[in-house]
């Protein structure tokens, strides 16, 4: 089998001038489907028999949840593809995430929290699944602190690669979490094995959020990666050719 | 599909839930719009960063030159 794909995948000179060409386009489409998907939700969708406006919240909620957990995979999976196969990019995509997925995993907290108040009567409460979001929340700072707690930087993102990977099993602890456990938080809106328990006209908006929070994460990961690659690979006459060219046109060293 | 509120104020207020749906809108707001500022400025301090690295050496072998 060919594995050069592969490898030049790898590349963080690849990776940087592909993204280059996708970003605007990517960037484009994640405005649109967020602005439309939340101004769908919050305004067009039908009011909740049960709940009233506050199941609103579930245009944020639901998709920051996705990806914090997604995010969370993608970071393990990148620790991992580092440890067996020391690919720098790998790396870096694994250190961009963890801030990324912190910050994802808190907004899922403070969404549920916010939702939880008119709903439960209480901000907080120690269930099984809040509490799981909660650990993921301090996996995800783990990982993040670790890479800043070695003098060597690959003895730092080695620690912080195990962590990620061991810390995968909270993973599935969160999704069925709702099902082992007596909780207060609502059972599975959307899975893969059954129609959403939602009606279409609520159902839809969420599809668009969710899509919209994933191109979003793209977005995030991409440009922080970017970042990441030009700082390491500052000596290299690539990115120096980049920021001669930046020079020159003013609009680019701004953006 | 039908806008859900009568007008303005009822969409803020929403029916006394306002303040829930909002403030979870304004911190999702703030902080997924910090995470794509944050690398933006990054990166045009690594690129300002990086021009003076060059300059400097720019400097550096020039001075050299006249040396010898």
């Amino acid at each position: 089998m060919n594995w050069n794909w592969f490898y030049r995948m790898g590349s963080p000179r690849w990776f940087y001038e592909t993204t280059s060409r996708w970003l605007p386009w990517l960037g484009a489409l994640t405005f649109i489907l967020l602005v439309g998907g939340l101004v769908w939700g919050l305004a067009f969708a039908p009011q909740d028999a049960k709940q009233g406006n506050s199941f609103r919240i579930i245009y944020l909620h639901v998709p920051a949840s996705f990806l914090a957990l997604a995010g969370y995979f993608l970071m393990a999976a990148a620790g991992a593809i580092g440890l067996i196969w020391k690919m720098k990019l790998s790396y870096m995509v694994m250190k961009c995430a963890a801030p990324l997925g912190a910050v994802l995993t808190f907004l899922a907290l403070f969404t549920g929290a916010v939702w939880g108040k008119p709903t439960w009567g209480s901000y907080w409460v120690w269930d099984a699944r809040v509490t799981s979001m909660l650990i993921l929340l301090f996996l995800y700072l783990g990982v993040l602190a670790l890479q800043y707690a070695f003098n060597s930087k690959d003895v730092g993102n080695k620690a912080s690669a195990i962590l990620a990977l061991v810390g995968t099993v909270n993973i599935p602890i969160i999704y069925k979490s709702v099902d082992w456990w007596f909780t207060l938080h609502q059972p599975a809106t959307i899975t893969f094995t059954q129609a959403p328990s939602m009606h279409p006209a609520m159902f839809q908006p969420l599809l668009v959020m969710i899509l919209g929070f994933y191109c979003f994460y793209a977005v995030a990961l991409i440009l922080s990666v970017r970042v990441e690659i030009l700082a390491r690979e500052r000596k290299t006459s690539w990115v120096r050719e980049r920021v001669k060219q930046a020079a020159q046109n003013s609009l680019g060293a701004t953006l | 599909m039908k806008f859900q509120f009568d007008n303005f104020s009822h969409l803020l207020n929403m029916d006394g839930h306002g303040a829930y749906v909002w403030a979870a809108v304004a911190v999702t707001v703030l902080l997924m719009t910090w995470l794509i500022i944050n690398p933006l400025l990054q990166r045009r301090d690594v690129f300002e960063e990086i021009a003076r690295e060059v300059s400097r050496e720019q400097l550096r072998q020039d001075a050299s030159r006249e040396g010898a």
